[in-house]
This record gives C-alpha cells, sequence and structure tokens, in this order.
C-alpha cells in the first residue's frame, strides 16, 4: 500500500517540474516544431494527464499503471533505444558492486570501533576513535574522494576510475580480480570512511548504555574475561538498535552514492537519478524511485522481523 | 543474533560481494580478432599503454565528460554520440579542419542550371563493415529515411527541402529541391549513410537500438556499455584509410578533477575538454601537451534582451519582459557596457575571441567582419541614457523609466544556464558593469529545462545569458531573429523585423556564394545596428593529450578536433 502511494505521488511530483522532456537537451535550431509533436507522441506527453472526458482510461497516469501492472518500465525519454529497466538494473549492478564491499567494511569497523570506544571510554583510545569518526563524517565525501583520487594514483599508481581497464585482456581469472580489485580500492575506501562514523557513533552509545546495566556488573563480579562479557552480554544487547540501522542503511544503498560514482566513473543509481531529474527522464526517474520505494520498505520489514528475532522480549503480543 | 550468527551474516556479505565481482566479465580482447600475430600494446592490467614497436597498433584512449545517448543515428542529440558515428560511419560530403567542404563519399556533385537538381557522383570501392558495398541505393534510403521520420530531432531537419531522390545508376543519383539552395552541401554533413539491407528490415527505425551499428566509417563497434565505455576497433579493409591504431576506446570520466588527473596518470591519452584552470597544472606534465584552437563546431555566448512587441505576443505566452527593453536607446546603451576581453580573460583565462553576433568568426567568410560591433565605453552608455530621456530622479542608483513606460526604474531580471560553469562570473561582471550605467539586475540562474520553460516561448524573462552551438551554416542561428520564430520558442528575443525577414529568405534561396555571403553580413549588420543580442565571445577549445604514448596528432590546423577520424585515423604509436 506504502509502495502503491508513494508511485503515485511520484508520478505527480516528477510532472511539477517545470520543463519540456520533448524538448529537453535538445535545444539546438535544427530542432522543429514537427519533431517537438512528434516526439511528445510518442512520450505519450499528448495526452492528458488525469482526466479524459471523451475517454477516461485513455490518460497519461492510466497508461502508467497499465505499463507497471505488466512489469514494463517503460522507455527512457532520453536514452531513447533503451528501456528503464535495463537502465536501472544496469545502474543497480554498479552501485551493489560498489557499495556491498564498503558497506560491509563499513558495518565490520564501525561496530568494532564503536565497541572499542565504550569499553575504553574516557581514554585516549575512545578519544582518537571519536575524533577519526567525527573528522570522517564532517569531511564532504566529494572532497574526501578527490583526495584520495590524487593521493592513490600518484603515490600509489591506482586507476582513476571505472570498474575494470577497458579493454584488457586477461590470462587468468585471478589478474581480472587483481584489476577489479585495484579499481574499487579507492572508492570502496571513501565510501568506508564516509560511512563508518554513524555505525561506529551509534555503537559506542549503546554499548555504554549497556555496559552500565547491572548485569554486567554481575557478570564481572562472577568473574567472567572480557572477552566474554563482551560478545556474550555487551555485544548482543548493542546489536538490538545497530540490526535496524544496517536494515535501513542496507534499503537506501539502493538510492545510490552520486558523489563517489561521479569522482570514481562508476555510473550507479545516484548518478542516474541526478541525470534523469536533470533531463526530465520521468520513466527512469519513477523505475528508479519505485526500486527505492520497494527497497527501503522491504528493508524496514527485514529490520522488524531480525528485531524481533533478536530480542525476545518483543513477542507477538 | 549469536556471535556465530554476525559470522554467517559477514560470509553471506562476502560471497555476495565475490559474485558481484565476478558477475561482469570483460569483453572478448578485440587484438586477437584482428592483426594476428601483433600483441602487446592493448593488453593493460597496470594501467597505462605500452608502446608498440613499429609504429602500428596500439590503443587510443579518450576520456569525455559523457555518454552517446543512442546508437541510432537518428535519434542521438548529445555531442557524444556525434563522436561515434564519425568513427563508424561515413557521409557524402565532409568539413575538413580548414572549415571547406570535402568530397567523403561523393567523388563529386554538381548543380543543374536552374539550381534545383544535384547531381552526386559516388565512389566505388566503399563498403559496410559487413562487406556490402555502399551504392546509390544506400543514399537514397538513408536520405529518405531522415526526411520522412520527423521523431528524429536533427536530422530530419537538414533533408527536409529535398523533394526527390532519384538512383540514377549504382554509384550516381539526383537530388532534386524545390527552390534553390545556397547550402546543398552543409545539408549533407551529417547524413551518416546508413546500410538499406539492414534498415528496411527493420520494424521501427526510431525503436531500433542499432547494436551493431553497420556503417562505411574506418572504426567499427567492439564492445559498449552505456555511460561507461565506448571500445571501437579499426577497420583494416576501410575503402579510403585504414587507421593506424587498432583500437580507440571513449570512456566517460564524468568529473573532470578525475579526467584531468587520468591524462596526467597515463591512464587514458587524450582529453578533450576540462577546465581552463587545470591548463596550468597540464602544461608543467612534461608528457602532456595543451592545445588551443577554434572548434569545428563553433560555440558562442549570448545576452539576449526581451524585446517582444506586446503585439505579436504569441497565444499562450505571458511576455511579461521589461518596457524599456523595446527602448533601442537602452539596448545600445547595454551593449557598450560589456567589456567582452574582460570576460574572455575572466571568465575563460583567455581561450576565447570577442563576438559580434550570431554568426561565430570560425564559420569564415561568413562572418561579418566589415560590421564594427559597439566598443566598451560606460561613457557613451550613460550619455546615451542620459539623453533618452532615463535619469536616476531618487538618486538609488538606478535609472527610472520614462513616463510613458509602464515601469518603475531599469532594474531588469537577469538569467542564466547553470549547466554553464563560468556564467555565474560572468553575470556578476556585467551586472557590475550595468550597475555604473545606473542599471540594476536581480540575478538567478536556472537549470536549462526550467529557463526554457520560462523564456520560450514564454517570453516570461528581461535578460539573460546563454549561448548555442553553431552549424557549419550560417542560415541556423540567423533564422532565430526571425518573425515566424516566434511562436514556436526558438526565437528567444522576440525581435521583428519585415525587412530581416525579407532578406533572410532571399539568401535561402541564393546560389551565388558572394551574393550570399553580402546578404548574411547585412543580416548581421541589422542585427548589430538593432542591438537586438550581445555576443560576448565565441569560445576556443582547450584540448590536451600525452606525447609519449601516440604521435601524429593534427593540432596545428585553422580547426581543432582531436577525438575525430581526421586524428584518429592517422596516429600511430611512438617508437
Amino acid at each position: 500500500m506504502t509502495v502503491v502511494v508513494v508511485i503515485s505521488f511520484n508520478f505527480v511530483l516528477f510532472r511539477v517540474l517545470p520543463g519540456d522532456p520533448a524538448k529537453s537537451g535538445m535545444r539546438d535550431p535544427r530542432l522543429d516544431e514537427a519533431s517537438i509533436a512528434a516526439l511528445q507522441q510518442r512520450f505519450g506527453l499528448d495526452k492528458p494527464l488525469f482526466v479524459n472526458a471523451a475517454d477516461p482510461t485513455d490518460t497519461q497516469f492510466v497508461a502508467y499503471w497499465r505499463e507497471l501492472l505488466r512489469g514494463n518500465l517503460g522507455t527512457s525519454y532520453e536514452f531513447r533505444n533503451t528501456s528503464v529497466a535495463s537502465l536501472v538494473g544496469r545502474a543497480l549492478a554498479n552501485t551493489v558492486w560498489l557499495l556491498a564491499g564498503a558497506q560491509v567494511l563499513s558495518i565490520l569497523f564501525g561496530m568494532a570501533m564503536g565497541l572499542l570506544a565504550a569499553w575504553r571510554r574516557g581514554t585516549r583510545i575512545d578519544v582518537a576513535t571519536l575524533l577519526f569518526a567525527l573528522l570522517m563524517w564532517s569531511l564532504p565525501t566529494f572532497f574526501l574522494g578527490i583526495l584520495l583520487l590524487f593521493v592513490g594514483s600518484n603515490w600509489f599508481g591506482l586507476p582513476t576510475g571505472g570498474r575494470f581497464t577497458i579493454g584488457a585482456t586477461y590470462a587468468t581469472w585471478g589478474e581480472y580480480l587483481l584489476d577489479v580489485g585495484r579499481h574499487l580500492l579507492l572508492p570502496s575506501l571513501t565510501f568506508t570512511l564516509a560511512l563508518l562514523a554513524q555505525y561506529m557513533l551509534v555503537m559506542r552509545s549503546t554499548v555504554i548504555e549497556v555496559l552500565s546495566e547491572d548485569y554486567i556488573l554481575t557478570a564481572k563480579a562472577t568473574g567472567l574475561s572480557t572477552t566474554a562479557i563482551v560478545t556474550r552480554h555487551a555485544l548482543r544487547n548493542a546489536m538490538l538498535p545497530m540490526a535496524t540501522l544496517i536494515a535501513l542503511n542496507l534499503g537506501f544503498t539502493v538510492s545510490g552514492a552520486i558523489e563517489v560514482e561521479t569522482v570514481f566513473s562508476l555510473p550507479g543509481i545516484g548518478l542516474l537519478t541526478v541525470n534523469a531529474v536533470n533531463s526530465r527522464d520521468y520513466p527512469v526517474l519513477q523505475g528508479a524511485f519505485l526500486l527505492l520505494a520497494v527497497s527501503v520498505v522491504l528493508a524496514n520489514l527485514v529490520a522488524d522481523v531480525v528485531y524481533g528475532w533478536l530480542d525476545p522480549r518483543v513477542g507477538d503480543a | 543474533m549469536t556471535v556465530a550468527g554476525v559470522r554467517w551474516l559477514v560470509l553471506l556479505i562476502l560471497v555476495g560481494l565475490v559474485a558481484a565481482a565476478c558477475g561482469d566479465p570483460p569483453a572478448a580482447p578485440v587484438s586477437d580478432d584482428l592483426d594476428g600475430g601483433q600483441d602487446g600494446g592493448s593488453v593493460d592490467v597496470a594501467g597505462s599503454d605500452a608502446p608498440v614497436e613499429g609504429g602500428v597498433g596500439g590503443t587510443v584512449r579518450i576520456g569525455y565528460a559523457g555518454s552517446p545517448d543512442s546508437l541510432n543515428p537518428g535519434n542521438g542529440v548529445l555531442e557524444e554520440a556525434y563522436f561515434i558515428y564519425e568513427m563508424t560511419y561515413d557521409t557524402l560530403i565532409t568539413l575538413d579542419l580548414n572549415g571547406a567542404y570535402q568530397p567523403e563519399l561523393a567523388t563529386g556533385w554538381e548543380v543543374s542550371d536552374d539550381g534545383r537538381t544535384w547531381t552526386v557522383e559516388l565512389v566505388d570501392d566503399a563498403t559496410f563493415s559487413d562487406g556490402e558495398p555502399v551504392t546509390a541505393d544506400d543514399v537514397k534510403f538513408t536520405l529518405e529515411l531522415y526526411r520522412d521520420t520527423e521523431d528524429f530531432p536533427f536530422l530530419s531537419t537538414y533533408p527536409d527541402v529535398f523533394t526527390d531522390i532519384e538512383v540514377v545508376d549504382d554509384h550516381t543519383l539526383q537530388i532534386t529541391t524545390e527552390d534553390p539552395i545556397g547550402n546543398f552541401e552543409s545539408r549533407l554533413v551529417f547524413a551518416y549513410i546508413l546500410p538499406e539491407h539492414v534498415w528496411s528490415e527493420v520494424d521501427d527505425t526510431v525503436e531500433f537500438e542499432n547494436a551493431e551499428m553497420i556503417g562505411s566509417g574506418p572504426f567499427t563497434l567492439a564492445d559498449y556499455r552505456q555511460g561507461e565505455f565506448v571500445n571501437l576497433a579499426a577497420r583494416e579493409d576501410h575503402w579510403d584509410e585504414a587507421p593506424k591504431v587498432d583500437e580507440v576506446i571513449f570512456q566517460t570520466i564524468e568529473n573532470a578533477d578525475a579526467r584531468v588527473q587520468a591524462l596526467a596518470n597515463g591512464d587514458i591519452d587524450l582529453i578533450t575538454e576540462f577546465p581552463k584552470t587545470a591548463v596550468a597544472t597540464l602544461e608543467r606534465n612534461e608528457d602532456v601537451k595543451v592545445v588551443a584552437g577554434d572548434p569545428v563546431s563553433p560555440e558562442l555566448r549570448d545576452i539576449i534582451f526581451n524585446q517582444i512587441d506586446p503585439a505579436d505576443c504569441p497565444e499562450d505566452a505571458k511576455c511579461t519582459g521589461h518596457p524599456a527593453l523595446r527602448d533601442l536607446a537602452v539596448r545600445q546603451a547595454l551593449s557598450k557596457a560589456v567589456d567582452k576581453q574582460q570576460i574572455i580573460d575572466v571568465a575563460l583565462l583567455g581561450y576565447g575571441t570577442p563576438g559580434l553576433t550570431l554568426t561565430p568568426v570560425g564559420l569564415g567568410p561568413w562572418f561579418a567582419d566589415d560590421v564594427q560591433g559597439y566598443a566598451f565605453d560606460l561613457d557613451a552608455a550613460n550619455q546615451q541614457l542620459d539623453d533618452a530621456g532615463y535619469v536616476d530622479g531618487d538618486g538609488d542608483g538606478v535609472r527610472e523609466c520614462l513616463p510613458e513606460q509602464d515601469c518603475k526604474d531599469l532594474t531588469f531580471r537577469f538569467n542564466f544556464a547553470n549547466d554553464i560553469d563560468s556564467a555565474p562570473r560572468e553575470v556578476e561582471l556585467i551586472s557590475g558593469w550595468w550597475k555604473q550605467i545606473g542599471v540594476a539586475t536581480k540575478v538567478q540562474g536556472l537549470d536549462p529545462d526550467t529557463l526554457t520553460s520560462v523564456c520560450c516561448p514564454g517570453y516570461d524573462h528581461d535578460v539573460f545569458l546563454w549561448g548555442w552551438v553553431s552549424d557549419p551554416d550560417p542560415g541556423y542561428l540567423l533564422s532565430a531573429a526571425l518573425t515566424e520564430e516566434i511562436g514556436t520558442g526558438f526565437s528567444e528575443t522576440g525581435y521583428s523585423n519585415p525587412a530581416y525577414d525579407e532578406l533572410f529568405a532571399q539568401q535561402a534561396v541564393e546560389t551565388d556564394p558572394a551574393r550570399r555571403e553580402e546578404m548574411v553580413h547585412d543580416l548581421q549588420r541589422m542585427l548589430v545596428e538593432d542591438a537586438v543580442l550581445v555576443v560576448p565571445y565565441y569560445q576556443e577549445t582547450v584540448q590536451a593529450y600525452r606525447t609519449d604514448t601516440f604521435t601524429g596528432w593534427r593540432d596545428s590546423e585553422p580547426r581543432l578536433a582531436l577525438a575525430d577520424p581526421t586524428s584518429l585515423q592517422v596516429v600511430r604509436p611512438v617508437e
């Protein structure tokens, strides 16, 4: 139901933007009126938006829903020979490629750092990790990306962008993986650094709260080792808010990381969406936002389920 | 969740990561298919290309900012698409680096005495990349297809005056027009000749993806990933001249800094577009050469004044232009208060030529070098406004309107297209000069589509800064000042002058180049005398390439276009 409302709302939202998709990007003396009319007809823009007195089913809104329910996301207005599904699919693959590793690393490192900082609260380690995380969070991702690009390509000979060396031939799978890895290193690092702060900070504050509970004191008193206390008690309880945060973040992964994608030439959903807004490419925007809506709703669902599973107190009551 | 559970989750995600990385194997190597025997040059895991001995082979990598929007020449709109079409297709006539029309698939063309029938001879040994010969049937099919498919935004306009196309024999055809035309050659420069045997089998030529791009050009499409790269392989059997390199790869690097860095590193060999501020950095690099020159398609910057007469206002338009802009004296004064050279120095770092009007200096003899523009003179501008009666009555620094005008004072809305990087700086400079002649501005940048919806044909603006890319023929841009273009939105100024309309109609059917040139100059003279718009500059193009990988770049010609077959067909690896 949420998805239906979101999609309908988006339909209106994109068309509120001033500008005519049939003319977008084609500002040129050679574009004549006949061509504009032909393109508007091809895009279905000559039909009324919602209300058609002559034939209520012949509106843009109805046409959109009809195709959507058939699984047809339409053809892009800008890339008029490419379907929205293939554009969004390709962009999504690139985004996942970029972000999967970065998300995992930022979760792991964020949690580890948060745990460490909380356990050693008040010490120099705590202050150092806190400062590091806040610094990374406050640096604009774009700037961080460019900085790492310059350092990485000048001092370490890392590639300046792309997913792999185009046109290269590989003798073995190992060579291919190495090439991919070298291309993935800087963008992943950028995104990880930008993202780990939030995991770290949430983890730290949750663990601090947990560590102040009575049962931790009891555990210490009964002589349990530090590792045991940390893993079996502190961590398990701190995972509750973390699980929700992780699930939601993963849901939003689908909206891409526009800054990292631009700096490192990895065209993902972020870049696709921004370009589509600029060129009034409604079908692509609708497709991308449909994906986002579904993804976030699903992530929310998963978060609810995981939370219920993690915490026996949250039952079916 | 247990610790074991966390471990499983991590393992699962890592597996997913590896799967994603493995999910996209690269294209089959191209060099294996082509030059049997020669290898090296295109194998590249470490980053930069190792030059090949012998002066043949190798892969040229070009970094550009966008990506083709379609592989179907009819649909393509972006500059990047045209790079690819130029490489994979031929046209009947081409524009050389001197700005002159040269034969390509056509060996010669002649017009009949009445000026309406053109006989075109074709080369007899041209073949498409699938082996089929290029014949007059293909040309007829192509021109008719472009002409009759309105959905093709640009290519449908060029052949629109060709009423009749007849095949005389395999290598000769005749093209007939209703009236004589003065720009026959320029209409064929972008008419990429398509293979009839492929395209006639297609259901919908507009929806046709054209993934194979079968053309007669010097390169073929080897691999393509939308938004990432276009991989072109050289055609050894090209009828004219086989390229000396094996492959050319166009790589999309959107971010300008990353693009400059890629060139500086050696990851790519050529960039055709980058911020002027990076020129100094690149010039310090021993292995990079930076060149500037006139582009093949000249670009201009313009300042548009909304001067539409309320009587000419189209039906749904708002026409809220400031009344004072309809006064010639005001427009002339504003024109005298623009220091073109200063704009070029500050906003373009010197890479431009002061402009005159809608015909760029890059169009050679068409440019009206016999017309004087307005020199930068703030005193003269102030004097002109004083004489015209615009005084600053209330002492706020802004001149008041004349009593008969329906306005308060000379405060103009000043918009600009925000995809032009130098626009904010230019608008700032211009506003500063105008302030000194008692004119205030309210500046607002808008994205191109929004600006179009405001200006054209709504005329809901006062002044804006935008620009055009010019076609080789001056007619297209000059038609922006026609009365008939007011309703279409192409006329941004709303200028209406019957003498201009008439002269334009005359030059369109004038076949004698010298007489047509005179008429085109006169049209420009009218635009200057009526101060219809201000053209601060014509841009130069700045391109940079690595000197240690490939040599033979044609960088000392009157026009500069290194990502074009004129260079890419002749460059060879450094030995």
